[in-house]
This record gives structure tokens, sequence and C-alpha cells, in this order.
């Protein structure tokens, strides 16, 4: 039995399909010092563990600072004249009107950053050799300070790695781990490749001995292999995550979408967008033909404005990432008055302790939790009935800032347009229209929220897939392999193509298919657009597609050059997927009670449902409340739910 | 059910999608990668309702622009239909300098005038006998490049081309700034559907009406922050340099019940040098100073602005008559407007206030003829070292004050332009002493691989960025020009010099002071 395994700040979640498609998931305290002990915990409990799906917060938390895993002394060996450009980085500060702002510290210290006479002008001309012998005593001098990991960065390397080859090939001799940048990141832009590159450096000591420790306890347990989740939504092998750890910074994110994108496929709806939200968080993501979108532009613990991560407020990571925004709204996101009277929501959460008012455990400050409860939107019990919520401690809560019922509801109304803008950068950005989409809500809190966003959209239906609170983690079971590699500046294309899909065919044995992407733009543009590439790659076509997808993403073409900078590979190995329980075929369910609910206007009375007892089939127009063990879905009037043959609760506007 | 909150950040987000829109679609690296453009919604009386934060400089030109705009528009008769765009550079309207291009919609719903949406953008070349057309040797506006009155550049959905050939022939690459006017057209375009779905979604009287309150939240907001503030007159003066002289700007700060009120009298004549400020960049500057001073988020929106008087004598720097030439009043005036606020700041509010940072944008424009590619023109402005700030150190090598652009990634600039960078590195020990000491500045250093002709237009080489409590100033800047072979040259603070292939250029720019007796 193949075992998902996400590892999360509080909780390391596991998640099986047993034989007749009923899933069982069981969650157990993360041990973030040494994360290997809960994951052991837990599988051992299972027993008879086939291969290991995983997705790992450890690259996260090492750089953010996670106590028991200090970060390894990293070096950065660098052109003679930049060694500072991953300190200076892109020159602005991340807050406009902030006197007292910080720029991330730089994760390598100047007095470990060494320049060396050598240079590649942007054609890629090799302007000046290294020197073998400078090389050779810089890396006896860094196994002397006890350097445990080397970034390897050179201006234009990504188009000519000459020099960075031979500086990897001598400091491999000296010190454990060296990370070139044209094996990490070979794209223009010195800052950007340089930050992805000592990022990867930082990450590798780390990461390997993780993984080492885990791999070693899962022999113990005679599992069959352990798999990683990449930022890029596929797995990975464990060689793969050690050679370029960066690629794991956004592991646990990425698999909901990948869950997402599966169902879509089920589904047959080939325009969704998967929208996340749990305690804390509240994350949307694309997906166009049931595949999911991607984007190279990350920061490693930067600060999110409206979905978007500021610039310049954390580490730059090149790489291929599921395209996700991100809002601070969750169960626990803080609603407030601010000096002038303003009712603010977030970006502060109470997070799981204390949480919101309502648990009673000391929180005295009003949630969005605590407004859907007020609203009685949420009932006040909650998994199944294990834990009782207090409507008088978030009434109280909310008093403080005026009248709880207009307070709760205006301020759902303002978490729901901040998630709602969310969803819309998502789109908009690539040119998208969003009221064409089906959102795929989940998470604890998704649900709850997912009709008022679809309203604020002009988006006509919602889709509750079957366990929504577990669902990121059946996303892990649900992915595929996917490799990745890349090349700036193709002289030929075709020719260049081949040798990528070459290079992995010889490594990876069979591969089901290849993706073909090239960025492309034209020439003076500062950045470029992703556009798919056919087979054979012909640079007449490249030019038809760019030119078109740039007409669709701007609003115009240009009669100007243009030109290929990147092109990138992804080799998919698909894997089984598990097939979930179909939902009962007959049953009338029971109207469990009937609640005067607040959907945005004045109480109307609402039936509530067990969702377990909703057979295929059954359809109930809004109001109505659909509860199940760790979710509530919301059907305000004017909406009506069915539940599908996948057990999914389609939620649809009436005509 | 529905609270101004709501609308009023569905409208903030507006604004930012504008900026999305147009930072997306522009053709130039100085849009697109270094985000040198801004976005505003305003109510149909031109008062600013919601901005995207880009670049300050912009941001409080909006409310001088606009409104000289649309005086502009009444006094000549000119009537804004549905689907008109109105195009305008000329800084002693819109607000800034030249290159900095606006452009203005009106929005209409159901027939009827409901708001205006805004954006500007600074194209990479306006005209002008140099490249990137800021001319340190400007003794006329005229020497600037093409002053553009406000005209209809979209005219009731339509582009007048002519309109659009005019301009862009008389730049230097007509194919970029064609581009780059069209992504602002986007730009609107984007903010004109949106104000309309907010309305039709919510009806014209709630949006308005929660428009007024959001703008009154900002005024109310700002008010009780400067409720700290003791009631009273604040002085302090800082120069700027042209040639041997130095240039005074004073400033009498007086903080009231009603806000502040700032009085530049006793500030230089106007010159005969680029050195002038609008009015728009004068107000821009003390609203910078006051809004980073006062701390939090407070919206910039009109509620805040109106708490700032500004009073700049005519005929002075910072309120120039036409033909004064104004390039740098918008890049380094503005500096040193924001310092000479923030020293009188620091005196009512001593522990919210910084010692100087670098203080210029360190304009470097340079360009040349290539056999192949025709005219190339490639502009970059350098950051330095942020004052140290009581509590805490300054950050060294960042954009301080007025701008936040990005810089152009040396491997992007070098397979665009005839250079070779040699060196991009933190100034050591430019920063000033003191308990908490000053950030150090840049060290940007490059050969040109072709002829080519270099201006600069930069400050603070003279004076130095001042510290505070008795922390030390500030290393000021410095250009040295090595000529091949082997001559030495330590140049102005502002210059033009012919460059042959091989020739290098050294920046170094200025650090921030410190803050306390070190």
């Amino acid at each position: 039995m193949n075992v998902a395994v996400d590892v999360g700040g509080t909780f390391t979640d596991f998640v099986f399909v047993r034989g007749d498609g009923s899933i069982g998931y069981f969650k157990i305290l993360s041990t973030p010092r040494s994360p290997e002990v809960a994951v052991l915990e837990g599988l051992k409990s299972i027993g008879g563990v086939g291969e290991v799906v995983h997705a790992t917060t450890i690259a996260t938390n090492a750089l953010r600072g996670q106590v028991g895993l200090e970060l390894p002394k990293v070096a950065l060996v660098t052109t003679r004249g930049f060694r500072d450009v991953i300190e200076i980085g892109r020159q602005n500060r991340p807050r406009l009107y902030d006197l007292f702002f910080e720029k991330p510290r730089p994760l390598v210290p100047r007095r470990f950053r060494f320049e060396v006479d050598e240079r590649v002008d942007a054609r890629g001309s090799l302007l000046k050799p290294v020197d073998l012998k400078v090389v050779e005593a810089l890396g006896s001098k860094l196994g002397e300070y006890g350097v445990e990991s080397a970034a390897v960065v050179f201006l234009h390397s990504y188009i000519n790695p000459a020099n960075e080859r031979v500086v990897e090939e001598v400091l491999s001799k000296f010190i454990p781990y060296v990370s070139p940048s044209y094996r990490v990141s070979p794209e223009p832009r010195e800052f950007e490749r340089a930050s992805t590159t000592v990022v990867n450096a930082t990450l590798m000591p780390i990461v390997s001995k993780y993984l080492a420790r885990l791999l070693d306890g899962l022999r113990g347990l005679g599992a069959k292999g352990l798999y990683v989740m990449s930022s890029s939504g596929g797995l990975v092998d464990v060689e793969e995550a050690t050679l370029r750890p960066v690629q794991l910074v956004e592991s646990g994110p990425a698999a909901g979408v990948v869950a997402a994108a599966e169902f879509s496929r089920l589904l047959g709806v080939s325009k969704a967008i998967s929208f996340d939200m749990g305690g804390t968080t509240a994350k949307a993501g694309t997906i166009v033909g049931y595949e999911f979108e991607l984007t190279s532009e990350y920061e490693v613990g930067g600060e999110a404005h409206h979905g978007r991560v500021v610039k310049g407020s954390g580490y730059p990571v090149r790489f291929t990432f599921v395209d996700l925004a991100e809002v601070s709204a969750g169960g626990g996101t803080i609603i407030w008055r601010d000096e002038a009277g303003a009712l603010r929501v977030g970006p502060l959460s109470a997070g799981a302790d204390p949480g919101p008012a309502c648990y009673g455990r000391g929180g005295v400050e009003p949630t969005l939790t605590d407004a859907n409860l007020v609203l009685d939107r949420i009932g006040e019990y909650m998994l199944g009935g294990s834990m009782k919520l207090q409507r008088e401690l978030s009434v109280k809560a909310l008093s403080k800032l005026g009248d709880p019922e207009a307070v709760a509801s205006e301020a759902l109304q303002l978490a729901n347009l901040e998630m709602a803008r969310a969803v819309r950068l998502v789109t908009v950005e690539r040119g998208l229209d969003p009221s064409e989409f089906t959102l795929i809500a989940f998470g604890g809190a998704g649900p709850q929220h997912a009709v008022f966003i679809a309203e604020e959209l002009g988006i006509g239906r919602v889709v509750i897939p079957p366990y929504p609170g577990v669902f990121s983690a059946l996303g892990l079971l649900m992915a595929d392999w996917r490799f990745e590699a890349r090349v700036a500046y193709p002289e030929d294309l075709e020719d260049s193509y081949t040798r990528l899909e070459e290079g992995f065919s010889k490594r990876l044995g069979r591969i089901d298919y290849f993706v073909r992407y090239a960025d492309v733009r034209y020439e003076g543009q500062g950045w470029e657009l992703t556009v798919p590439i056919a087979r054979p790659a012909r640079f007449e076509d490249v030019e038809r597609v760019f030119e078109e997808k740039h007409l669709s993403t701007f609003g115009f073409k240009l009669d100007a050059p243009v030109e290929v900078v990147l092109i990138r590979v992804i080799a998919v190995i698909r894997r089984l997927k598990p097939k979930l329980k179909a939902p009962p075929l007959r049953g009338e369910p029971k109207v469990r009670s009937y609640r005067d609910v607040n959907f945005g206007g004045s109480r109307v009375k609402a039936p509530a449902y067990l969702r377990d007892e909703m057979p295929a089939g059954f359809t109930v127009e809004g109001p109505a409340v659909v509860e199940e063990y760790d979710s509530t879905t919301l059907i305000p009037e004017g909406w009506k739910a069915h539940v599908g043959g996948l057990g999914e609760l389609s939620v649809e506007r009436v005509a | 059910m529905v609270s101004w909150e709501l609308i009023y950040r569905a409208t903030a987000f507006i604004a930012e999608e504008m900026g999305v829109a147009l930072k997306r679609s522009a053709l130039s690296p100085n849009i697109r990668e270094r985000m040198d453009h801004s976005c505003a919604i305003l109510d149909s009386s031109g008062r600013i309702v919601a901005q995207a934060e880009h670049i300050p400089v912009h941001l409080g030109s909006f409310r001088v622009g606009v409104a000289n705009t649309l005086r502009w528009v009444e006094d000549n008769g000119v009537s804004l239909k549905d689907g008109d765009m109105i195009v305008v550079n000329d800084p002693y309207i819109a607000g800034t300098h030249l290159n900095d291009v606006m452009l203005l919609a009106p929005v209409f719903h159901e027939g009827r005038l409901v708001a205006y949406v805004v954006n500007k953008a600074h194209q990479v070349d306006v005209g002008g006998p140099v490249p990137g057309s800021i001319n340190p040797k400007a003794r006329t506006i005229y020497e600037e490049g093409l002053i553009i009155p406000p005209v209809k550049l979209v005219k009731e959905w339509n582009v007048d081309l002519e309109i659009l050939r005019l301009i862009v022939s008389n730049t230097k690459t007509p194919q970029v700034s064609s581009g780059d006017l069209k992504a602002q057209m986007a730009a609107n375009i984007t903010g004109i559907r949106k104000v309309r779905e907010l309305i039709d979604k919510f009806g014209a009287g709630e949006v308005l009406d929660s428009w007024s309150k959001a703008i009154d939240y900002g005024r109310t907001l700002a008010l009780k922050r400067m409720g700290e503030w003791e009631k009273g007159v604040y002085e302090a003066i800082d120069y700027l340099e042209l040639e041997d002289n130095l240039i005074p700007i004073k400033v009498k700060l007086e903080v009231s019940v009603g806000g502040v009120n700032v009085d530049f009298t006793g500030t230089s004549p106007q010159l005969e040098a680029p050195l002038n400020a609008v009015p728009g960049v004068t107000f821009s500057a003390v609203s910078y100073a006051v809004r980073s001073t006062l701390g939090g988020d407070i919206p910039t929106n009109e509620g805040f602005y109106s708490t700032i008087n500004v009073h700049a004598p005519e005929g002075t720097i910072v309120n120039p008559k036409k033909p004064a030439p104004v390039a740098g009043g918008n890049l380094e005036t503005s500096q040193r407007i924001a310092d000479v606020v923030f020293k009188a700041l620091a005196q009512v509010a001593p522990h919210s206030v910084p010692a100087a940072g670098s203080g210029t944008m360190m304009n470097v424009m340079i360009g040349g003829v290539d056999e192949e590619k025709g005219y190339w023109a490639y502009y970059e402005t350098i950051g330095g070292g942020t004052g140290g700030r009581p509590g805490r150190d300054g950050v060294s090598g960042v954009h301080v004050n007025m701008t936040n652009t990005l810089n152009t990634p040396i491997e992007i600039a070098e397979r665009s332009y005839p250079i070779l960078y040699t060196a991009y590195m933190i100034r050591e020990g430019s920063g000033g002493r003191g308990a908490f000491k000053g950030g150090d500045g840049i060290i940007r250093a490059f050969k040109t691989l072709k002829p080519a002709r270099l201006s600069i237009l930069a400050d603070r080489f003279k004076t130095k960025p001042y510290g505070l409590q008795g922390g030390e100033p500030g290393a000021p800047g410095r250009v040295t020009v090595i000529k091949t072979p082997g001559t030495k040259q330590e140049m102005p603070s502002k210059f033009t010099v012919d460059l042959e292939p091989g020739d290098e250029v050294i920046i170094e720019t200025p650090g921030g002071g410190g803050w306390g007796s070190p």
C-alpha cells in the first residue's frame, strides 16, 4: 500500500487508499528537529508500506530559521567585482513608506564570498579562463575554514559554463557539497541565479542528510521506495532532491494543486481554479486543460501583498513552481479595527494556539471562524462532535468591534474579497477570465467560503471534492514523476530539446512523455512569456505561438524580432492513481437540523445535511448547509448542490 | 450590508490590476523590470481615491498633475467623452518631468462621469539632445525633449495615430515608446472596465459614497497620528550642488491641529540648470516624508494629502516658472526636498526619523549609434545607503526616498547594449559612523565597447548625507572616468562625456549618515 506523508508545522499527516477505495488517514505531532522521527513512527503503525510519497517542509523551515536545523557553513565563489550581487539584490526596498525596513540577510556573509578572476561575455565568449592554481588554493582554504557547501556563480555561465565546470571539479576535491549555478539554475539574471544557487548550496547538506536518515529508516520498515514532491507539482527521486534541493521549498502547497488538477481530469472540467484554505492561509492556483499552471518566480521567506510575494522581501528562487497566489486568510485570521475605526482583516492570525475565541483556549481576538459561527454558517460541533465551539465567546470577541452580526458579515466580505483578488491574480495575470472557470475548493475552511468567492468572480460552479480536509495529502498519491531541465539561448531549437530529452531517457529509463516549453520575448523586452512548444520545434512555430499568446495576454503584438531566452523540458512518468470510493447510490438523507443562517443579508432558515448520507444524484437547493467531519459547505440562496458520481459536491448557480 | 471598506479595498485592487496590465505589456526594461510607473483611481472631482504603491515621486504628483490637466482641459474648452484618453508630459501641468508620460481617462457609467483613471510611466527617451533625454546641460525645458500638452491620444476608443506618430517620431527609440504608450492605454482600459464593473455591482451611489468615506478615513487616520506631534514650528536647511555652488533648500514646517504647513520661503531662486522641481514634485517629496514618518499603513489618498499644505514661492527651485529646465528636479531635487523635510520632522518625532540616506538617484544615461541596430539608449539609477535609524543600523545598497526602481540585471544589460561591467559591489565604509551606522553605498563600474556618450546627473558629491543626534555624515558620491590608456579623471556630479571603446567608468554612491554618537 502506498502512503502519502505530508509533514506540516504542527502535524504530520498520513493518507492511504485501501483496496476498496476508501481512504485511511491520521495525524500525529510533527518532530521539527528531526522530522523523520514522526514520519517513521506513523509508517510503523500502518504496516505493509509500499512506496512512500512525501511532502516536506524541511527546506522552508531551515531557511526560516527553524530551531534544530542550523544552517551549514556555505561559501560563494563568484566573478571578481561581483561578490555583493546577492546582498544588493534588485536594490529596491520591500516596503515603500517603512523607514525601518530590513532586507533579508544574505545566506552567505561577505567573509565567505570569494572572488575569482574570470569572465564570459553576454554572447558566451570566454574572455578570461580561470586559473587552476588559484582555484586549488581556494579549495584548500575553504576546506580549512570548515566550509561544508559552496555555490559557484559566474557571470553568463548559463550560456558558457566552462569556468564554473572547472571550479566545480576542483572544489569537489576539498568540500562535500558544490552547487554550480549552471546546474541549478541555468538562466540569465545574475542576482536571481546567484540567489537560487546559494539557497541550493545552503539546503544541500541539510536535505541530503535528512533524506539519508529517512531512507535508512524506511529500509528497516521494508518500504519499496521514497519519492518527494517538488515545488513543480511532480515527484522526484532522492537523487534529484539531493542534488537540487532548492526545488523542495514549496513541496507541501504544490500537492493541493496536483490533487485539484487530477480531480479536474476525472470530472472532465478543463478550466479549474484550485482553492485551498486552511487555518492561516488561502492558496489559489489555475488549471487549464487539466494541467496546473507553472511559474518560475518565487521568493522563499518573502512577505505577500495581495497574494503575490513582495519583490525583495525574501530569497528569490528561479525554478519551476506551481503558480500559487497566497493570502493570509484562514479560519484563525484576526478581525480588528485600526485607530481611525476602519474594519480590517488579518494579516495576523490566532493560529492553532490559542486559536479562534470560540475554541475556548484563551483566544480573545475575533477571527474568521468566530464570524462564521456567529452567523451560524458553521455549527457548534466540529470533528464529528468531538469538539464544541463556544458561540458566546465569539459574540463577546466580536462585540468589541461593534454589532457582532454586522461586523461578522462585513469582515467575511472583506476576507472573501481579498481571497477573490488572489484568485483573480493567478488568472488575469495570464490573460484568463476567471468567470469561465470552475472553483475546486478544499482545506478545512475552503468549502465555507467557496461560493462567496465564486460570486465575487462571476464563477458559476464550485466543486467540493470528497475528503476536503485531507485533499492536499491525497494529491501526493495522485502525482506523477516530473523532472526538469533547461538551456538558455539555444542555438538550434530541435537539437537542444532532443539532447535534453535524451539525457533524461539515459538517466531515468522509460519516460511516458516530454513536455516542452520555451521562455520567449520580443527582443528588448524585460520579461519572457512561457509557451508550450510542439515537436519538432521550429522557430516559425515558436514565433507564431508566442505572438498569439502575447496578443491574448497583453492585447497587442509588436513588429519586433522574437527571441528564445530559455527552453525547458519536463520529463513525465505517469503513476497509477488510486481509485476513490464512490458515494452510496441510494438513500434519503435526513435533515439533521434547521439553522437560522446569515449568508450575507438577513437570516434564513437553512436545512443542515450530513455529507456522508447524501447519495449520488442527490440535489439540494440553497439555502442549505452540508456538514462533514472536518468541514462545512455553505449553499446560499440562488445556488444548488448536487452529489456527483465521484462523491464530489457540485454547487451551481441556479439559472 | 456592504461596508465602505469593501468598496475601498476593491478600488485599491483595481489600481493594482492596472499596474499589472501596464508592467506586463510594456516594452522597455525600465517599466517592465524596474517598475518605473504608477497608477491611480480618482473620483469625478479629481480627488485621489486609491493608488497602487509603486514610485513615490509619481504618486504625490498625481494630485497636482490631474488637477492641472483637468483645469487645462476645461480652460481650453475640451470636452472629455467616453473612450477618450489624454496624454500629457508637460511638467508644468503633469507635475514631474518630461520622461514621465501621464495618460488620463474619464470613466463614464450610463452616460455619467463617475471617475478618472490615470497612470504615469517613465519613458526611456522623449527626445532632446542626449540619450534618455535627461540633459544635465539643459538651460531651458526646450533642451529636455518633446513637450506634450494635454492632447487626446485616444478618441472614443480609437488611437489617434497621427498624434502617436508625432510623439514617437521625436524619441530616439520610437518602437519602444510606441509599445510603452500602448501598455499605458492597456492599463487605463483595465481600470475603466473594472471601475464600471464595481459600479454595476454595488450601484453608483454606494460606490461614490464609499470613496468619500475612504478619503475621510485617510484624513482621520493621518490627523490622529499627527496628534502625537508637538505643535510648533521647526526649521531646516539642506543643499544641492551645481558646479561650485551650493543651492539652499530651506523649510519651515508648522505642525498644527489641521495638519502640517510646509513653507519653502528662503529657498534658492530657480536655476538655468535642470534642478528645478515643479510643484507636483515638491508636493510628492513633502508628502513622502510626512507619510513615512507617520508610519503604519495610511492610505495615500486625498484624505491624507489634505493634511499637508505646501507653500512654495514662485520662481524658486521648488516652484519654477516656465521655461526653467526640470528633468533633475524630479530625480535629485526631490531627494533633497525629502531630506530637508525629514530633517525638520526629526525635531518633531526624533525616534521616528533616520539620518539622511544617499540622497541621489545617481542617474546614468548612456547611448550611441550602432552600425547595425541604430540608435541605442540606456538609463539606470543606482541606490546607496540609507541613514542609520533610531535603534537600527542603516541598510546598504538600496534606493532611498523618492525612488524604488529595480536595477537592470548586468546579464540583461550586457546582452542589449555594448557595455561590459567590471564591478557591482557594496562600497564598504561609506556609511557614516554612529551609535547606529549609516548603510553603505554601491560601486558600479563598466567599460564601453563602442563609442558612446555618457551623461550623469547626481548629487551629494560635495555635501554629505547628514547624521542625526551626533551621528557622522555618510561618504559623498564619486565618479571616475579612466580613459584608455591610463588617464584618470574625477568627474563632477553632473556631466556629459564622450567615451571610446575600452574606457572605464567607476561610480560610487554615497553612504547614509549615522544616527546617535558613535
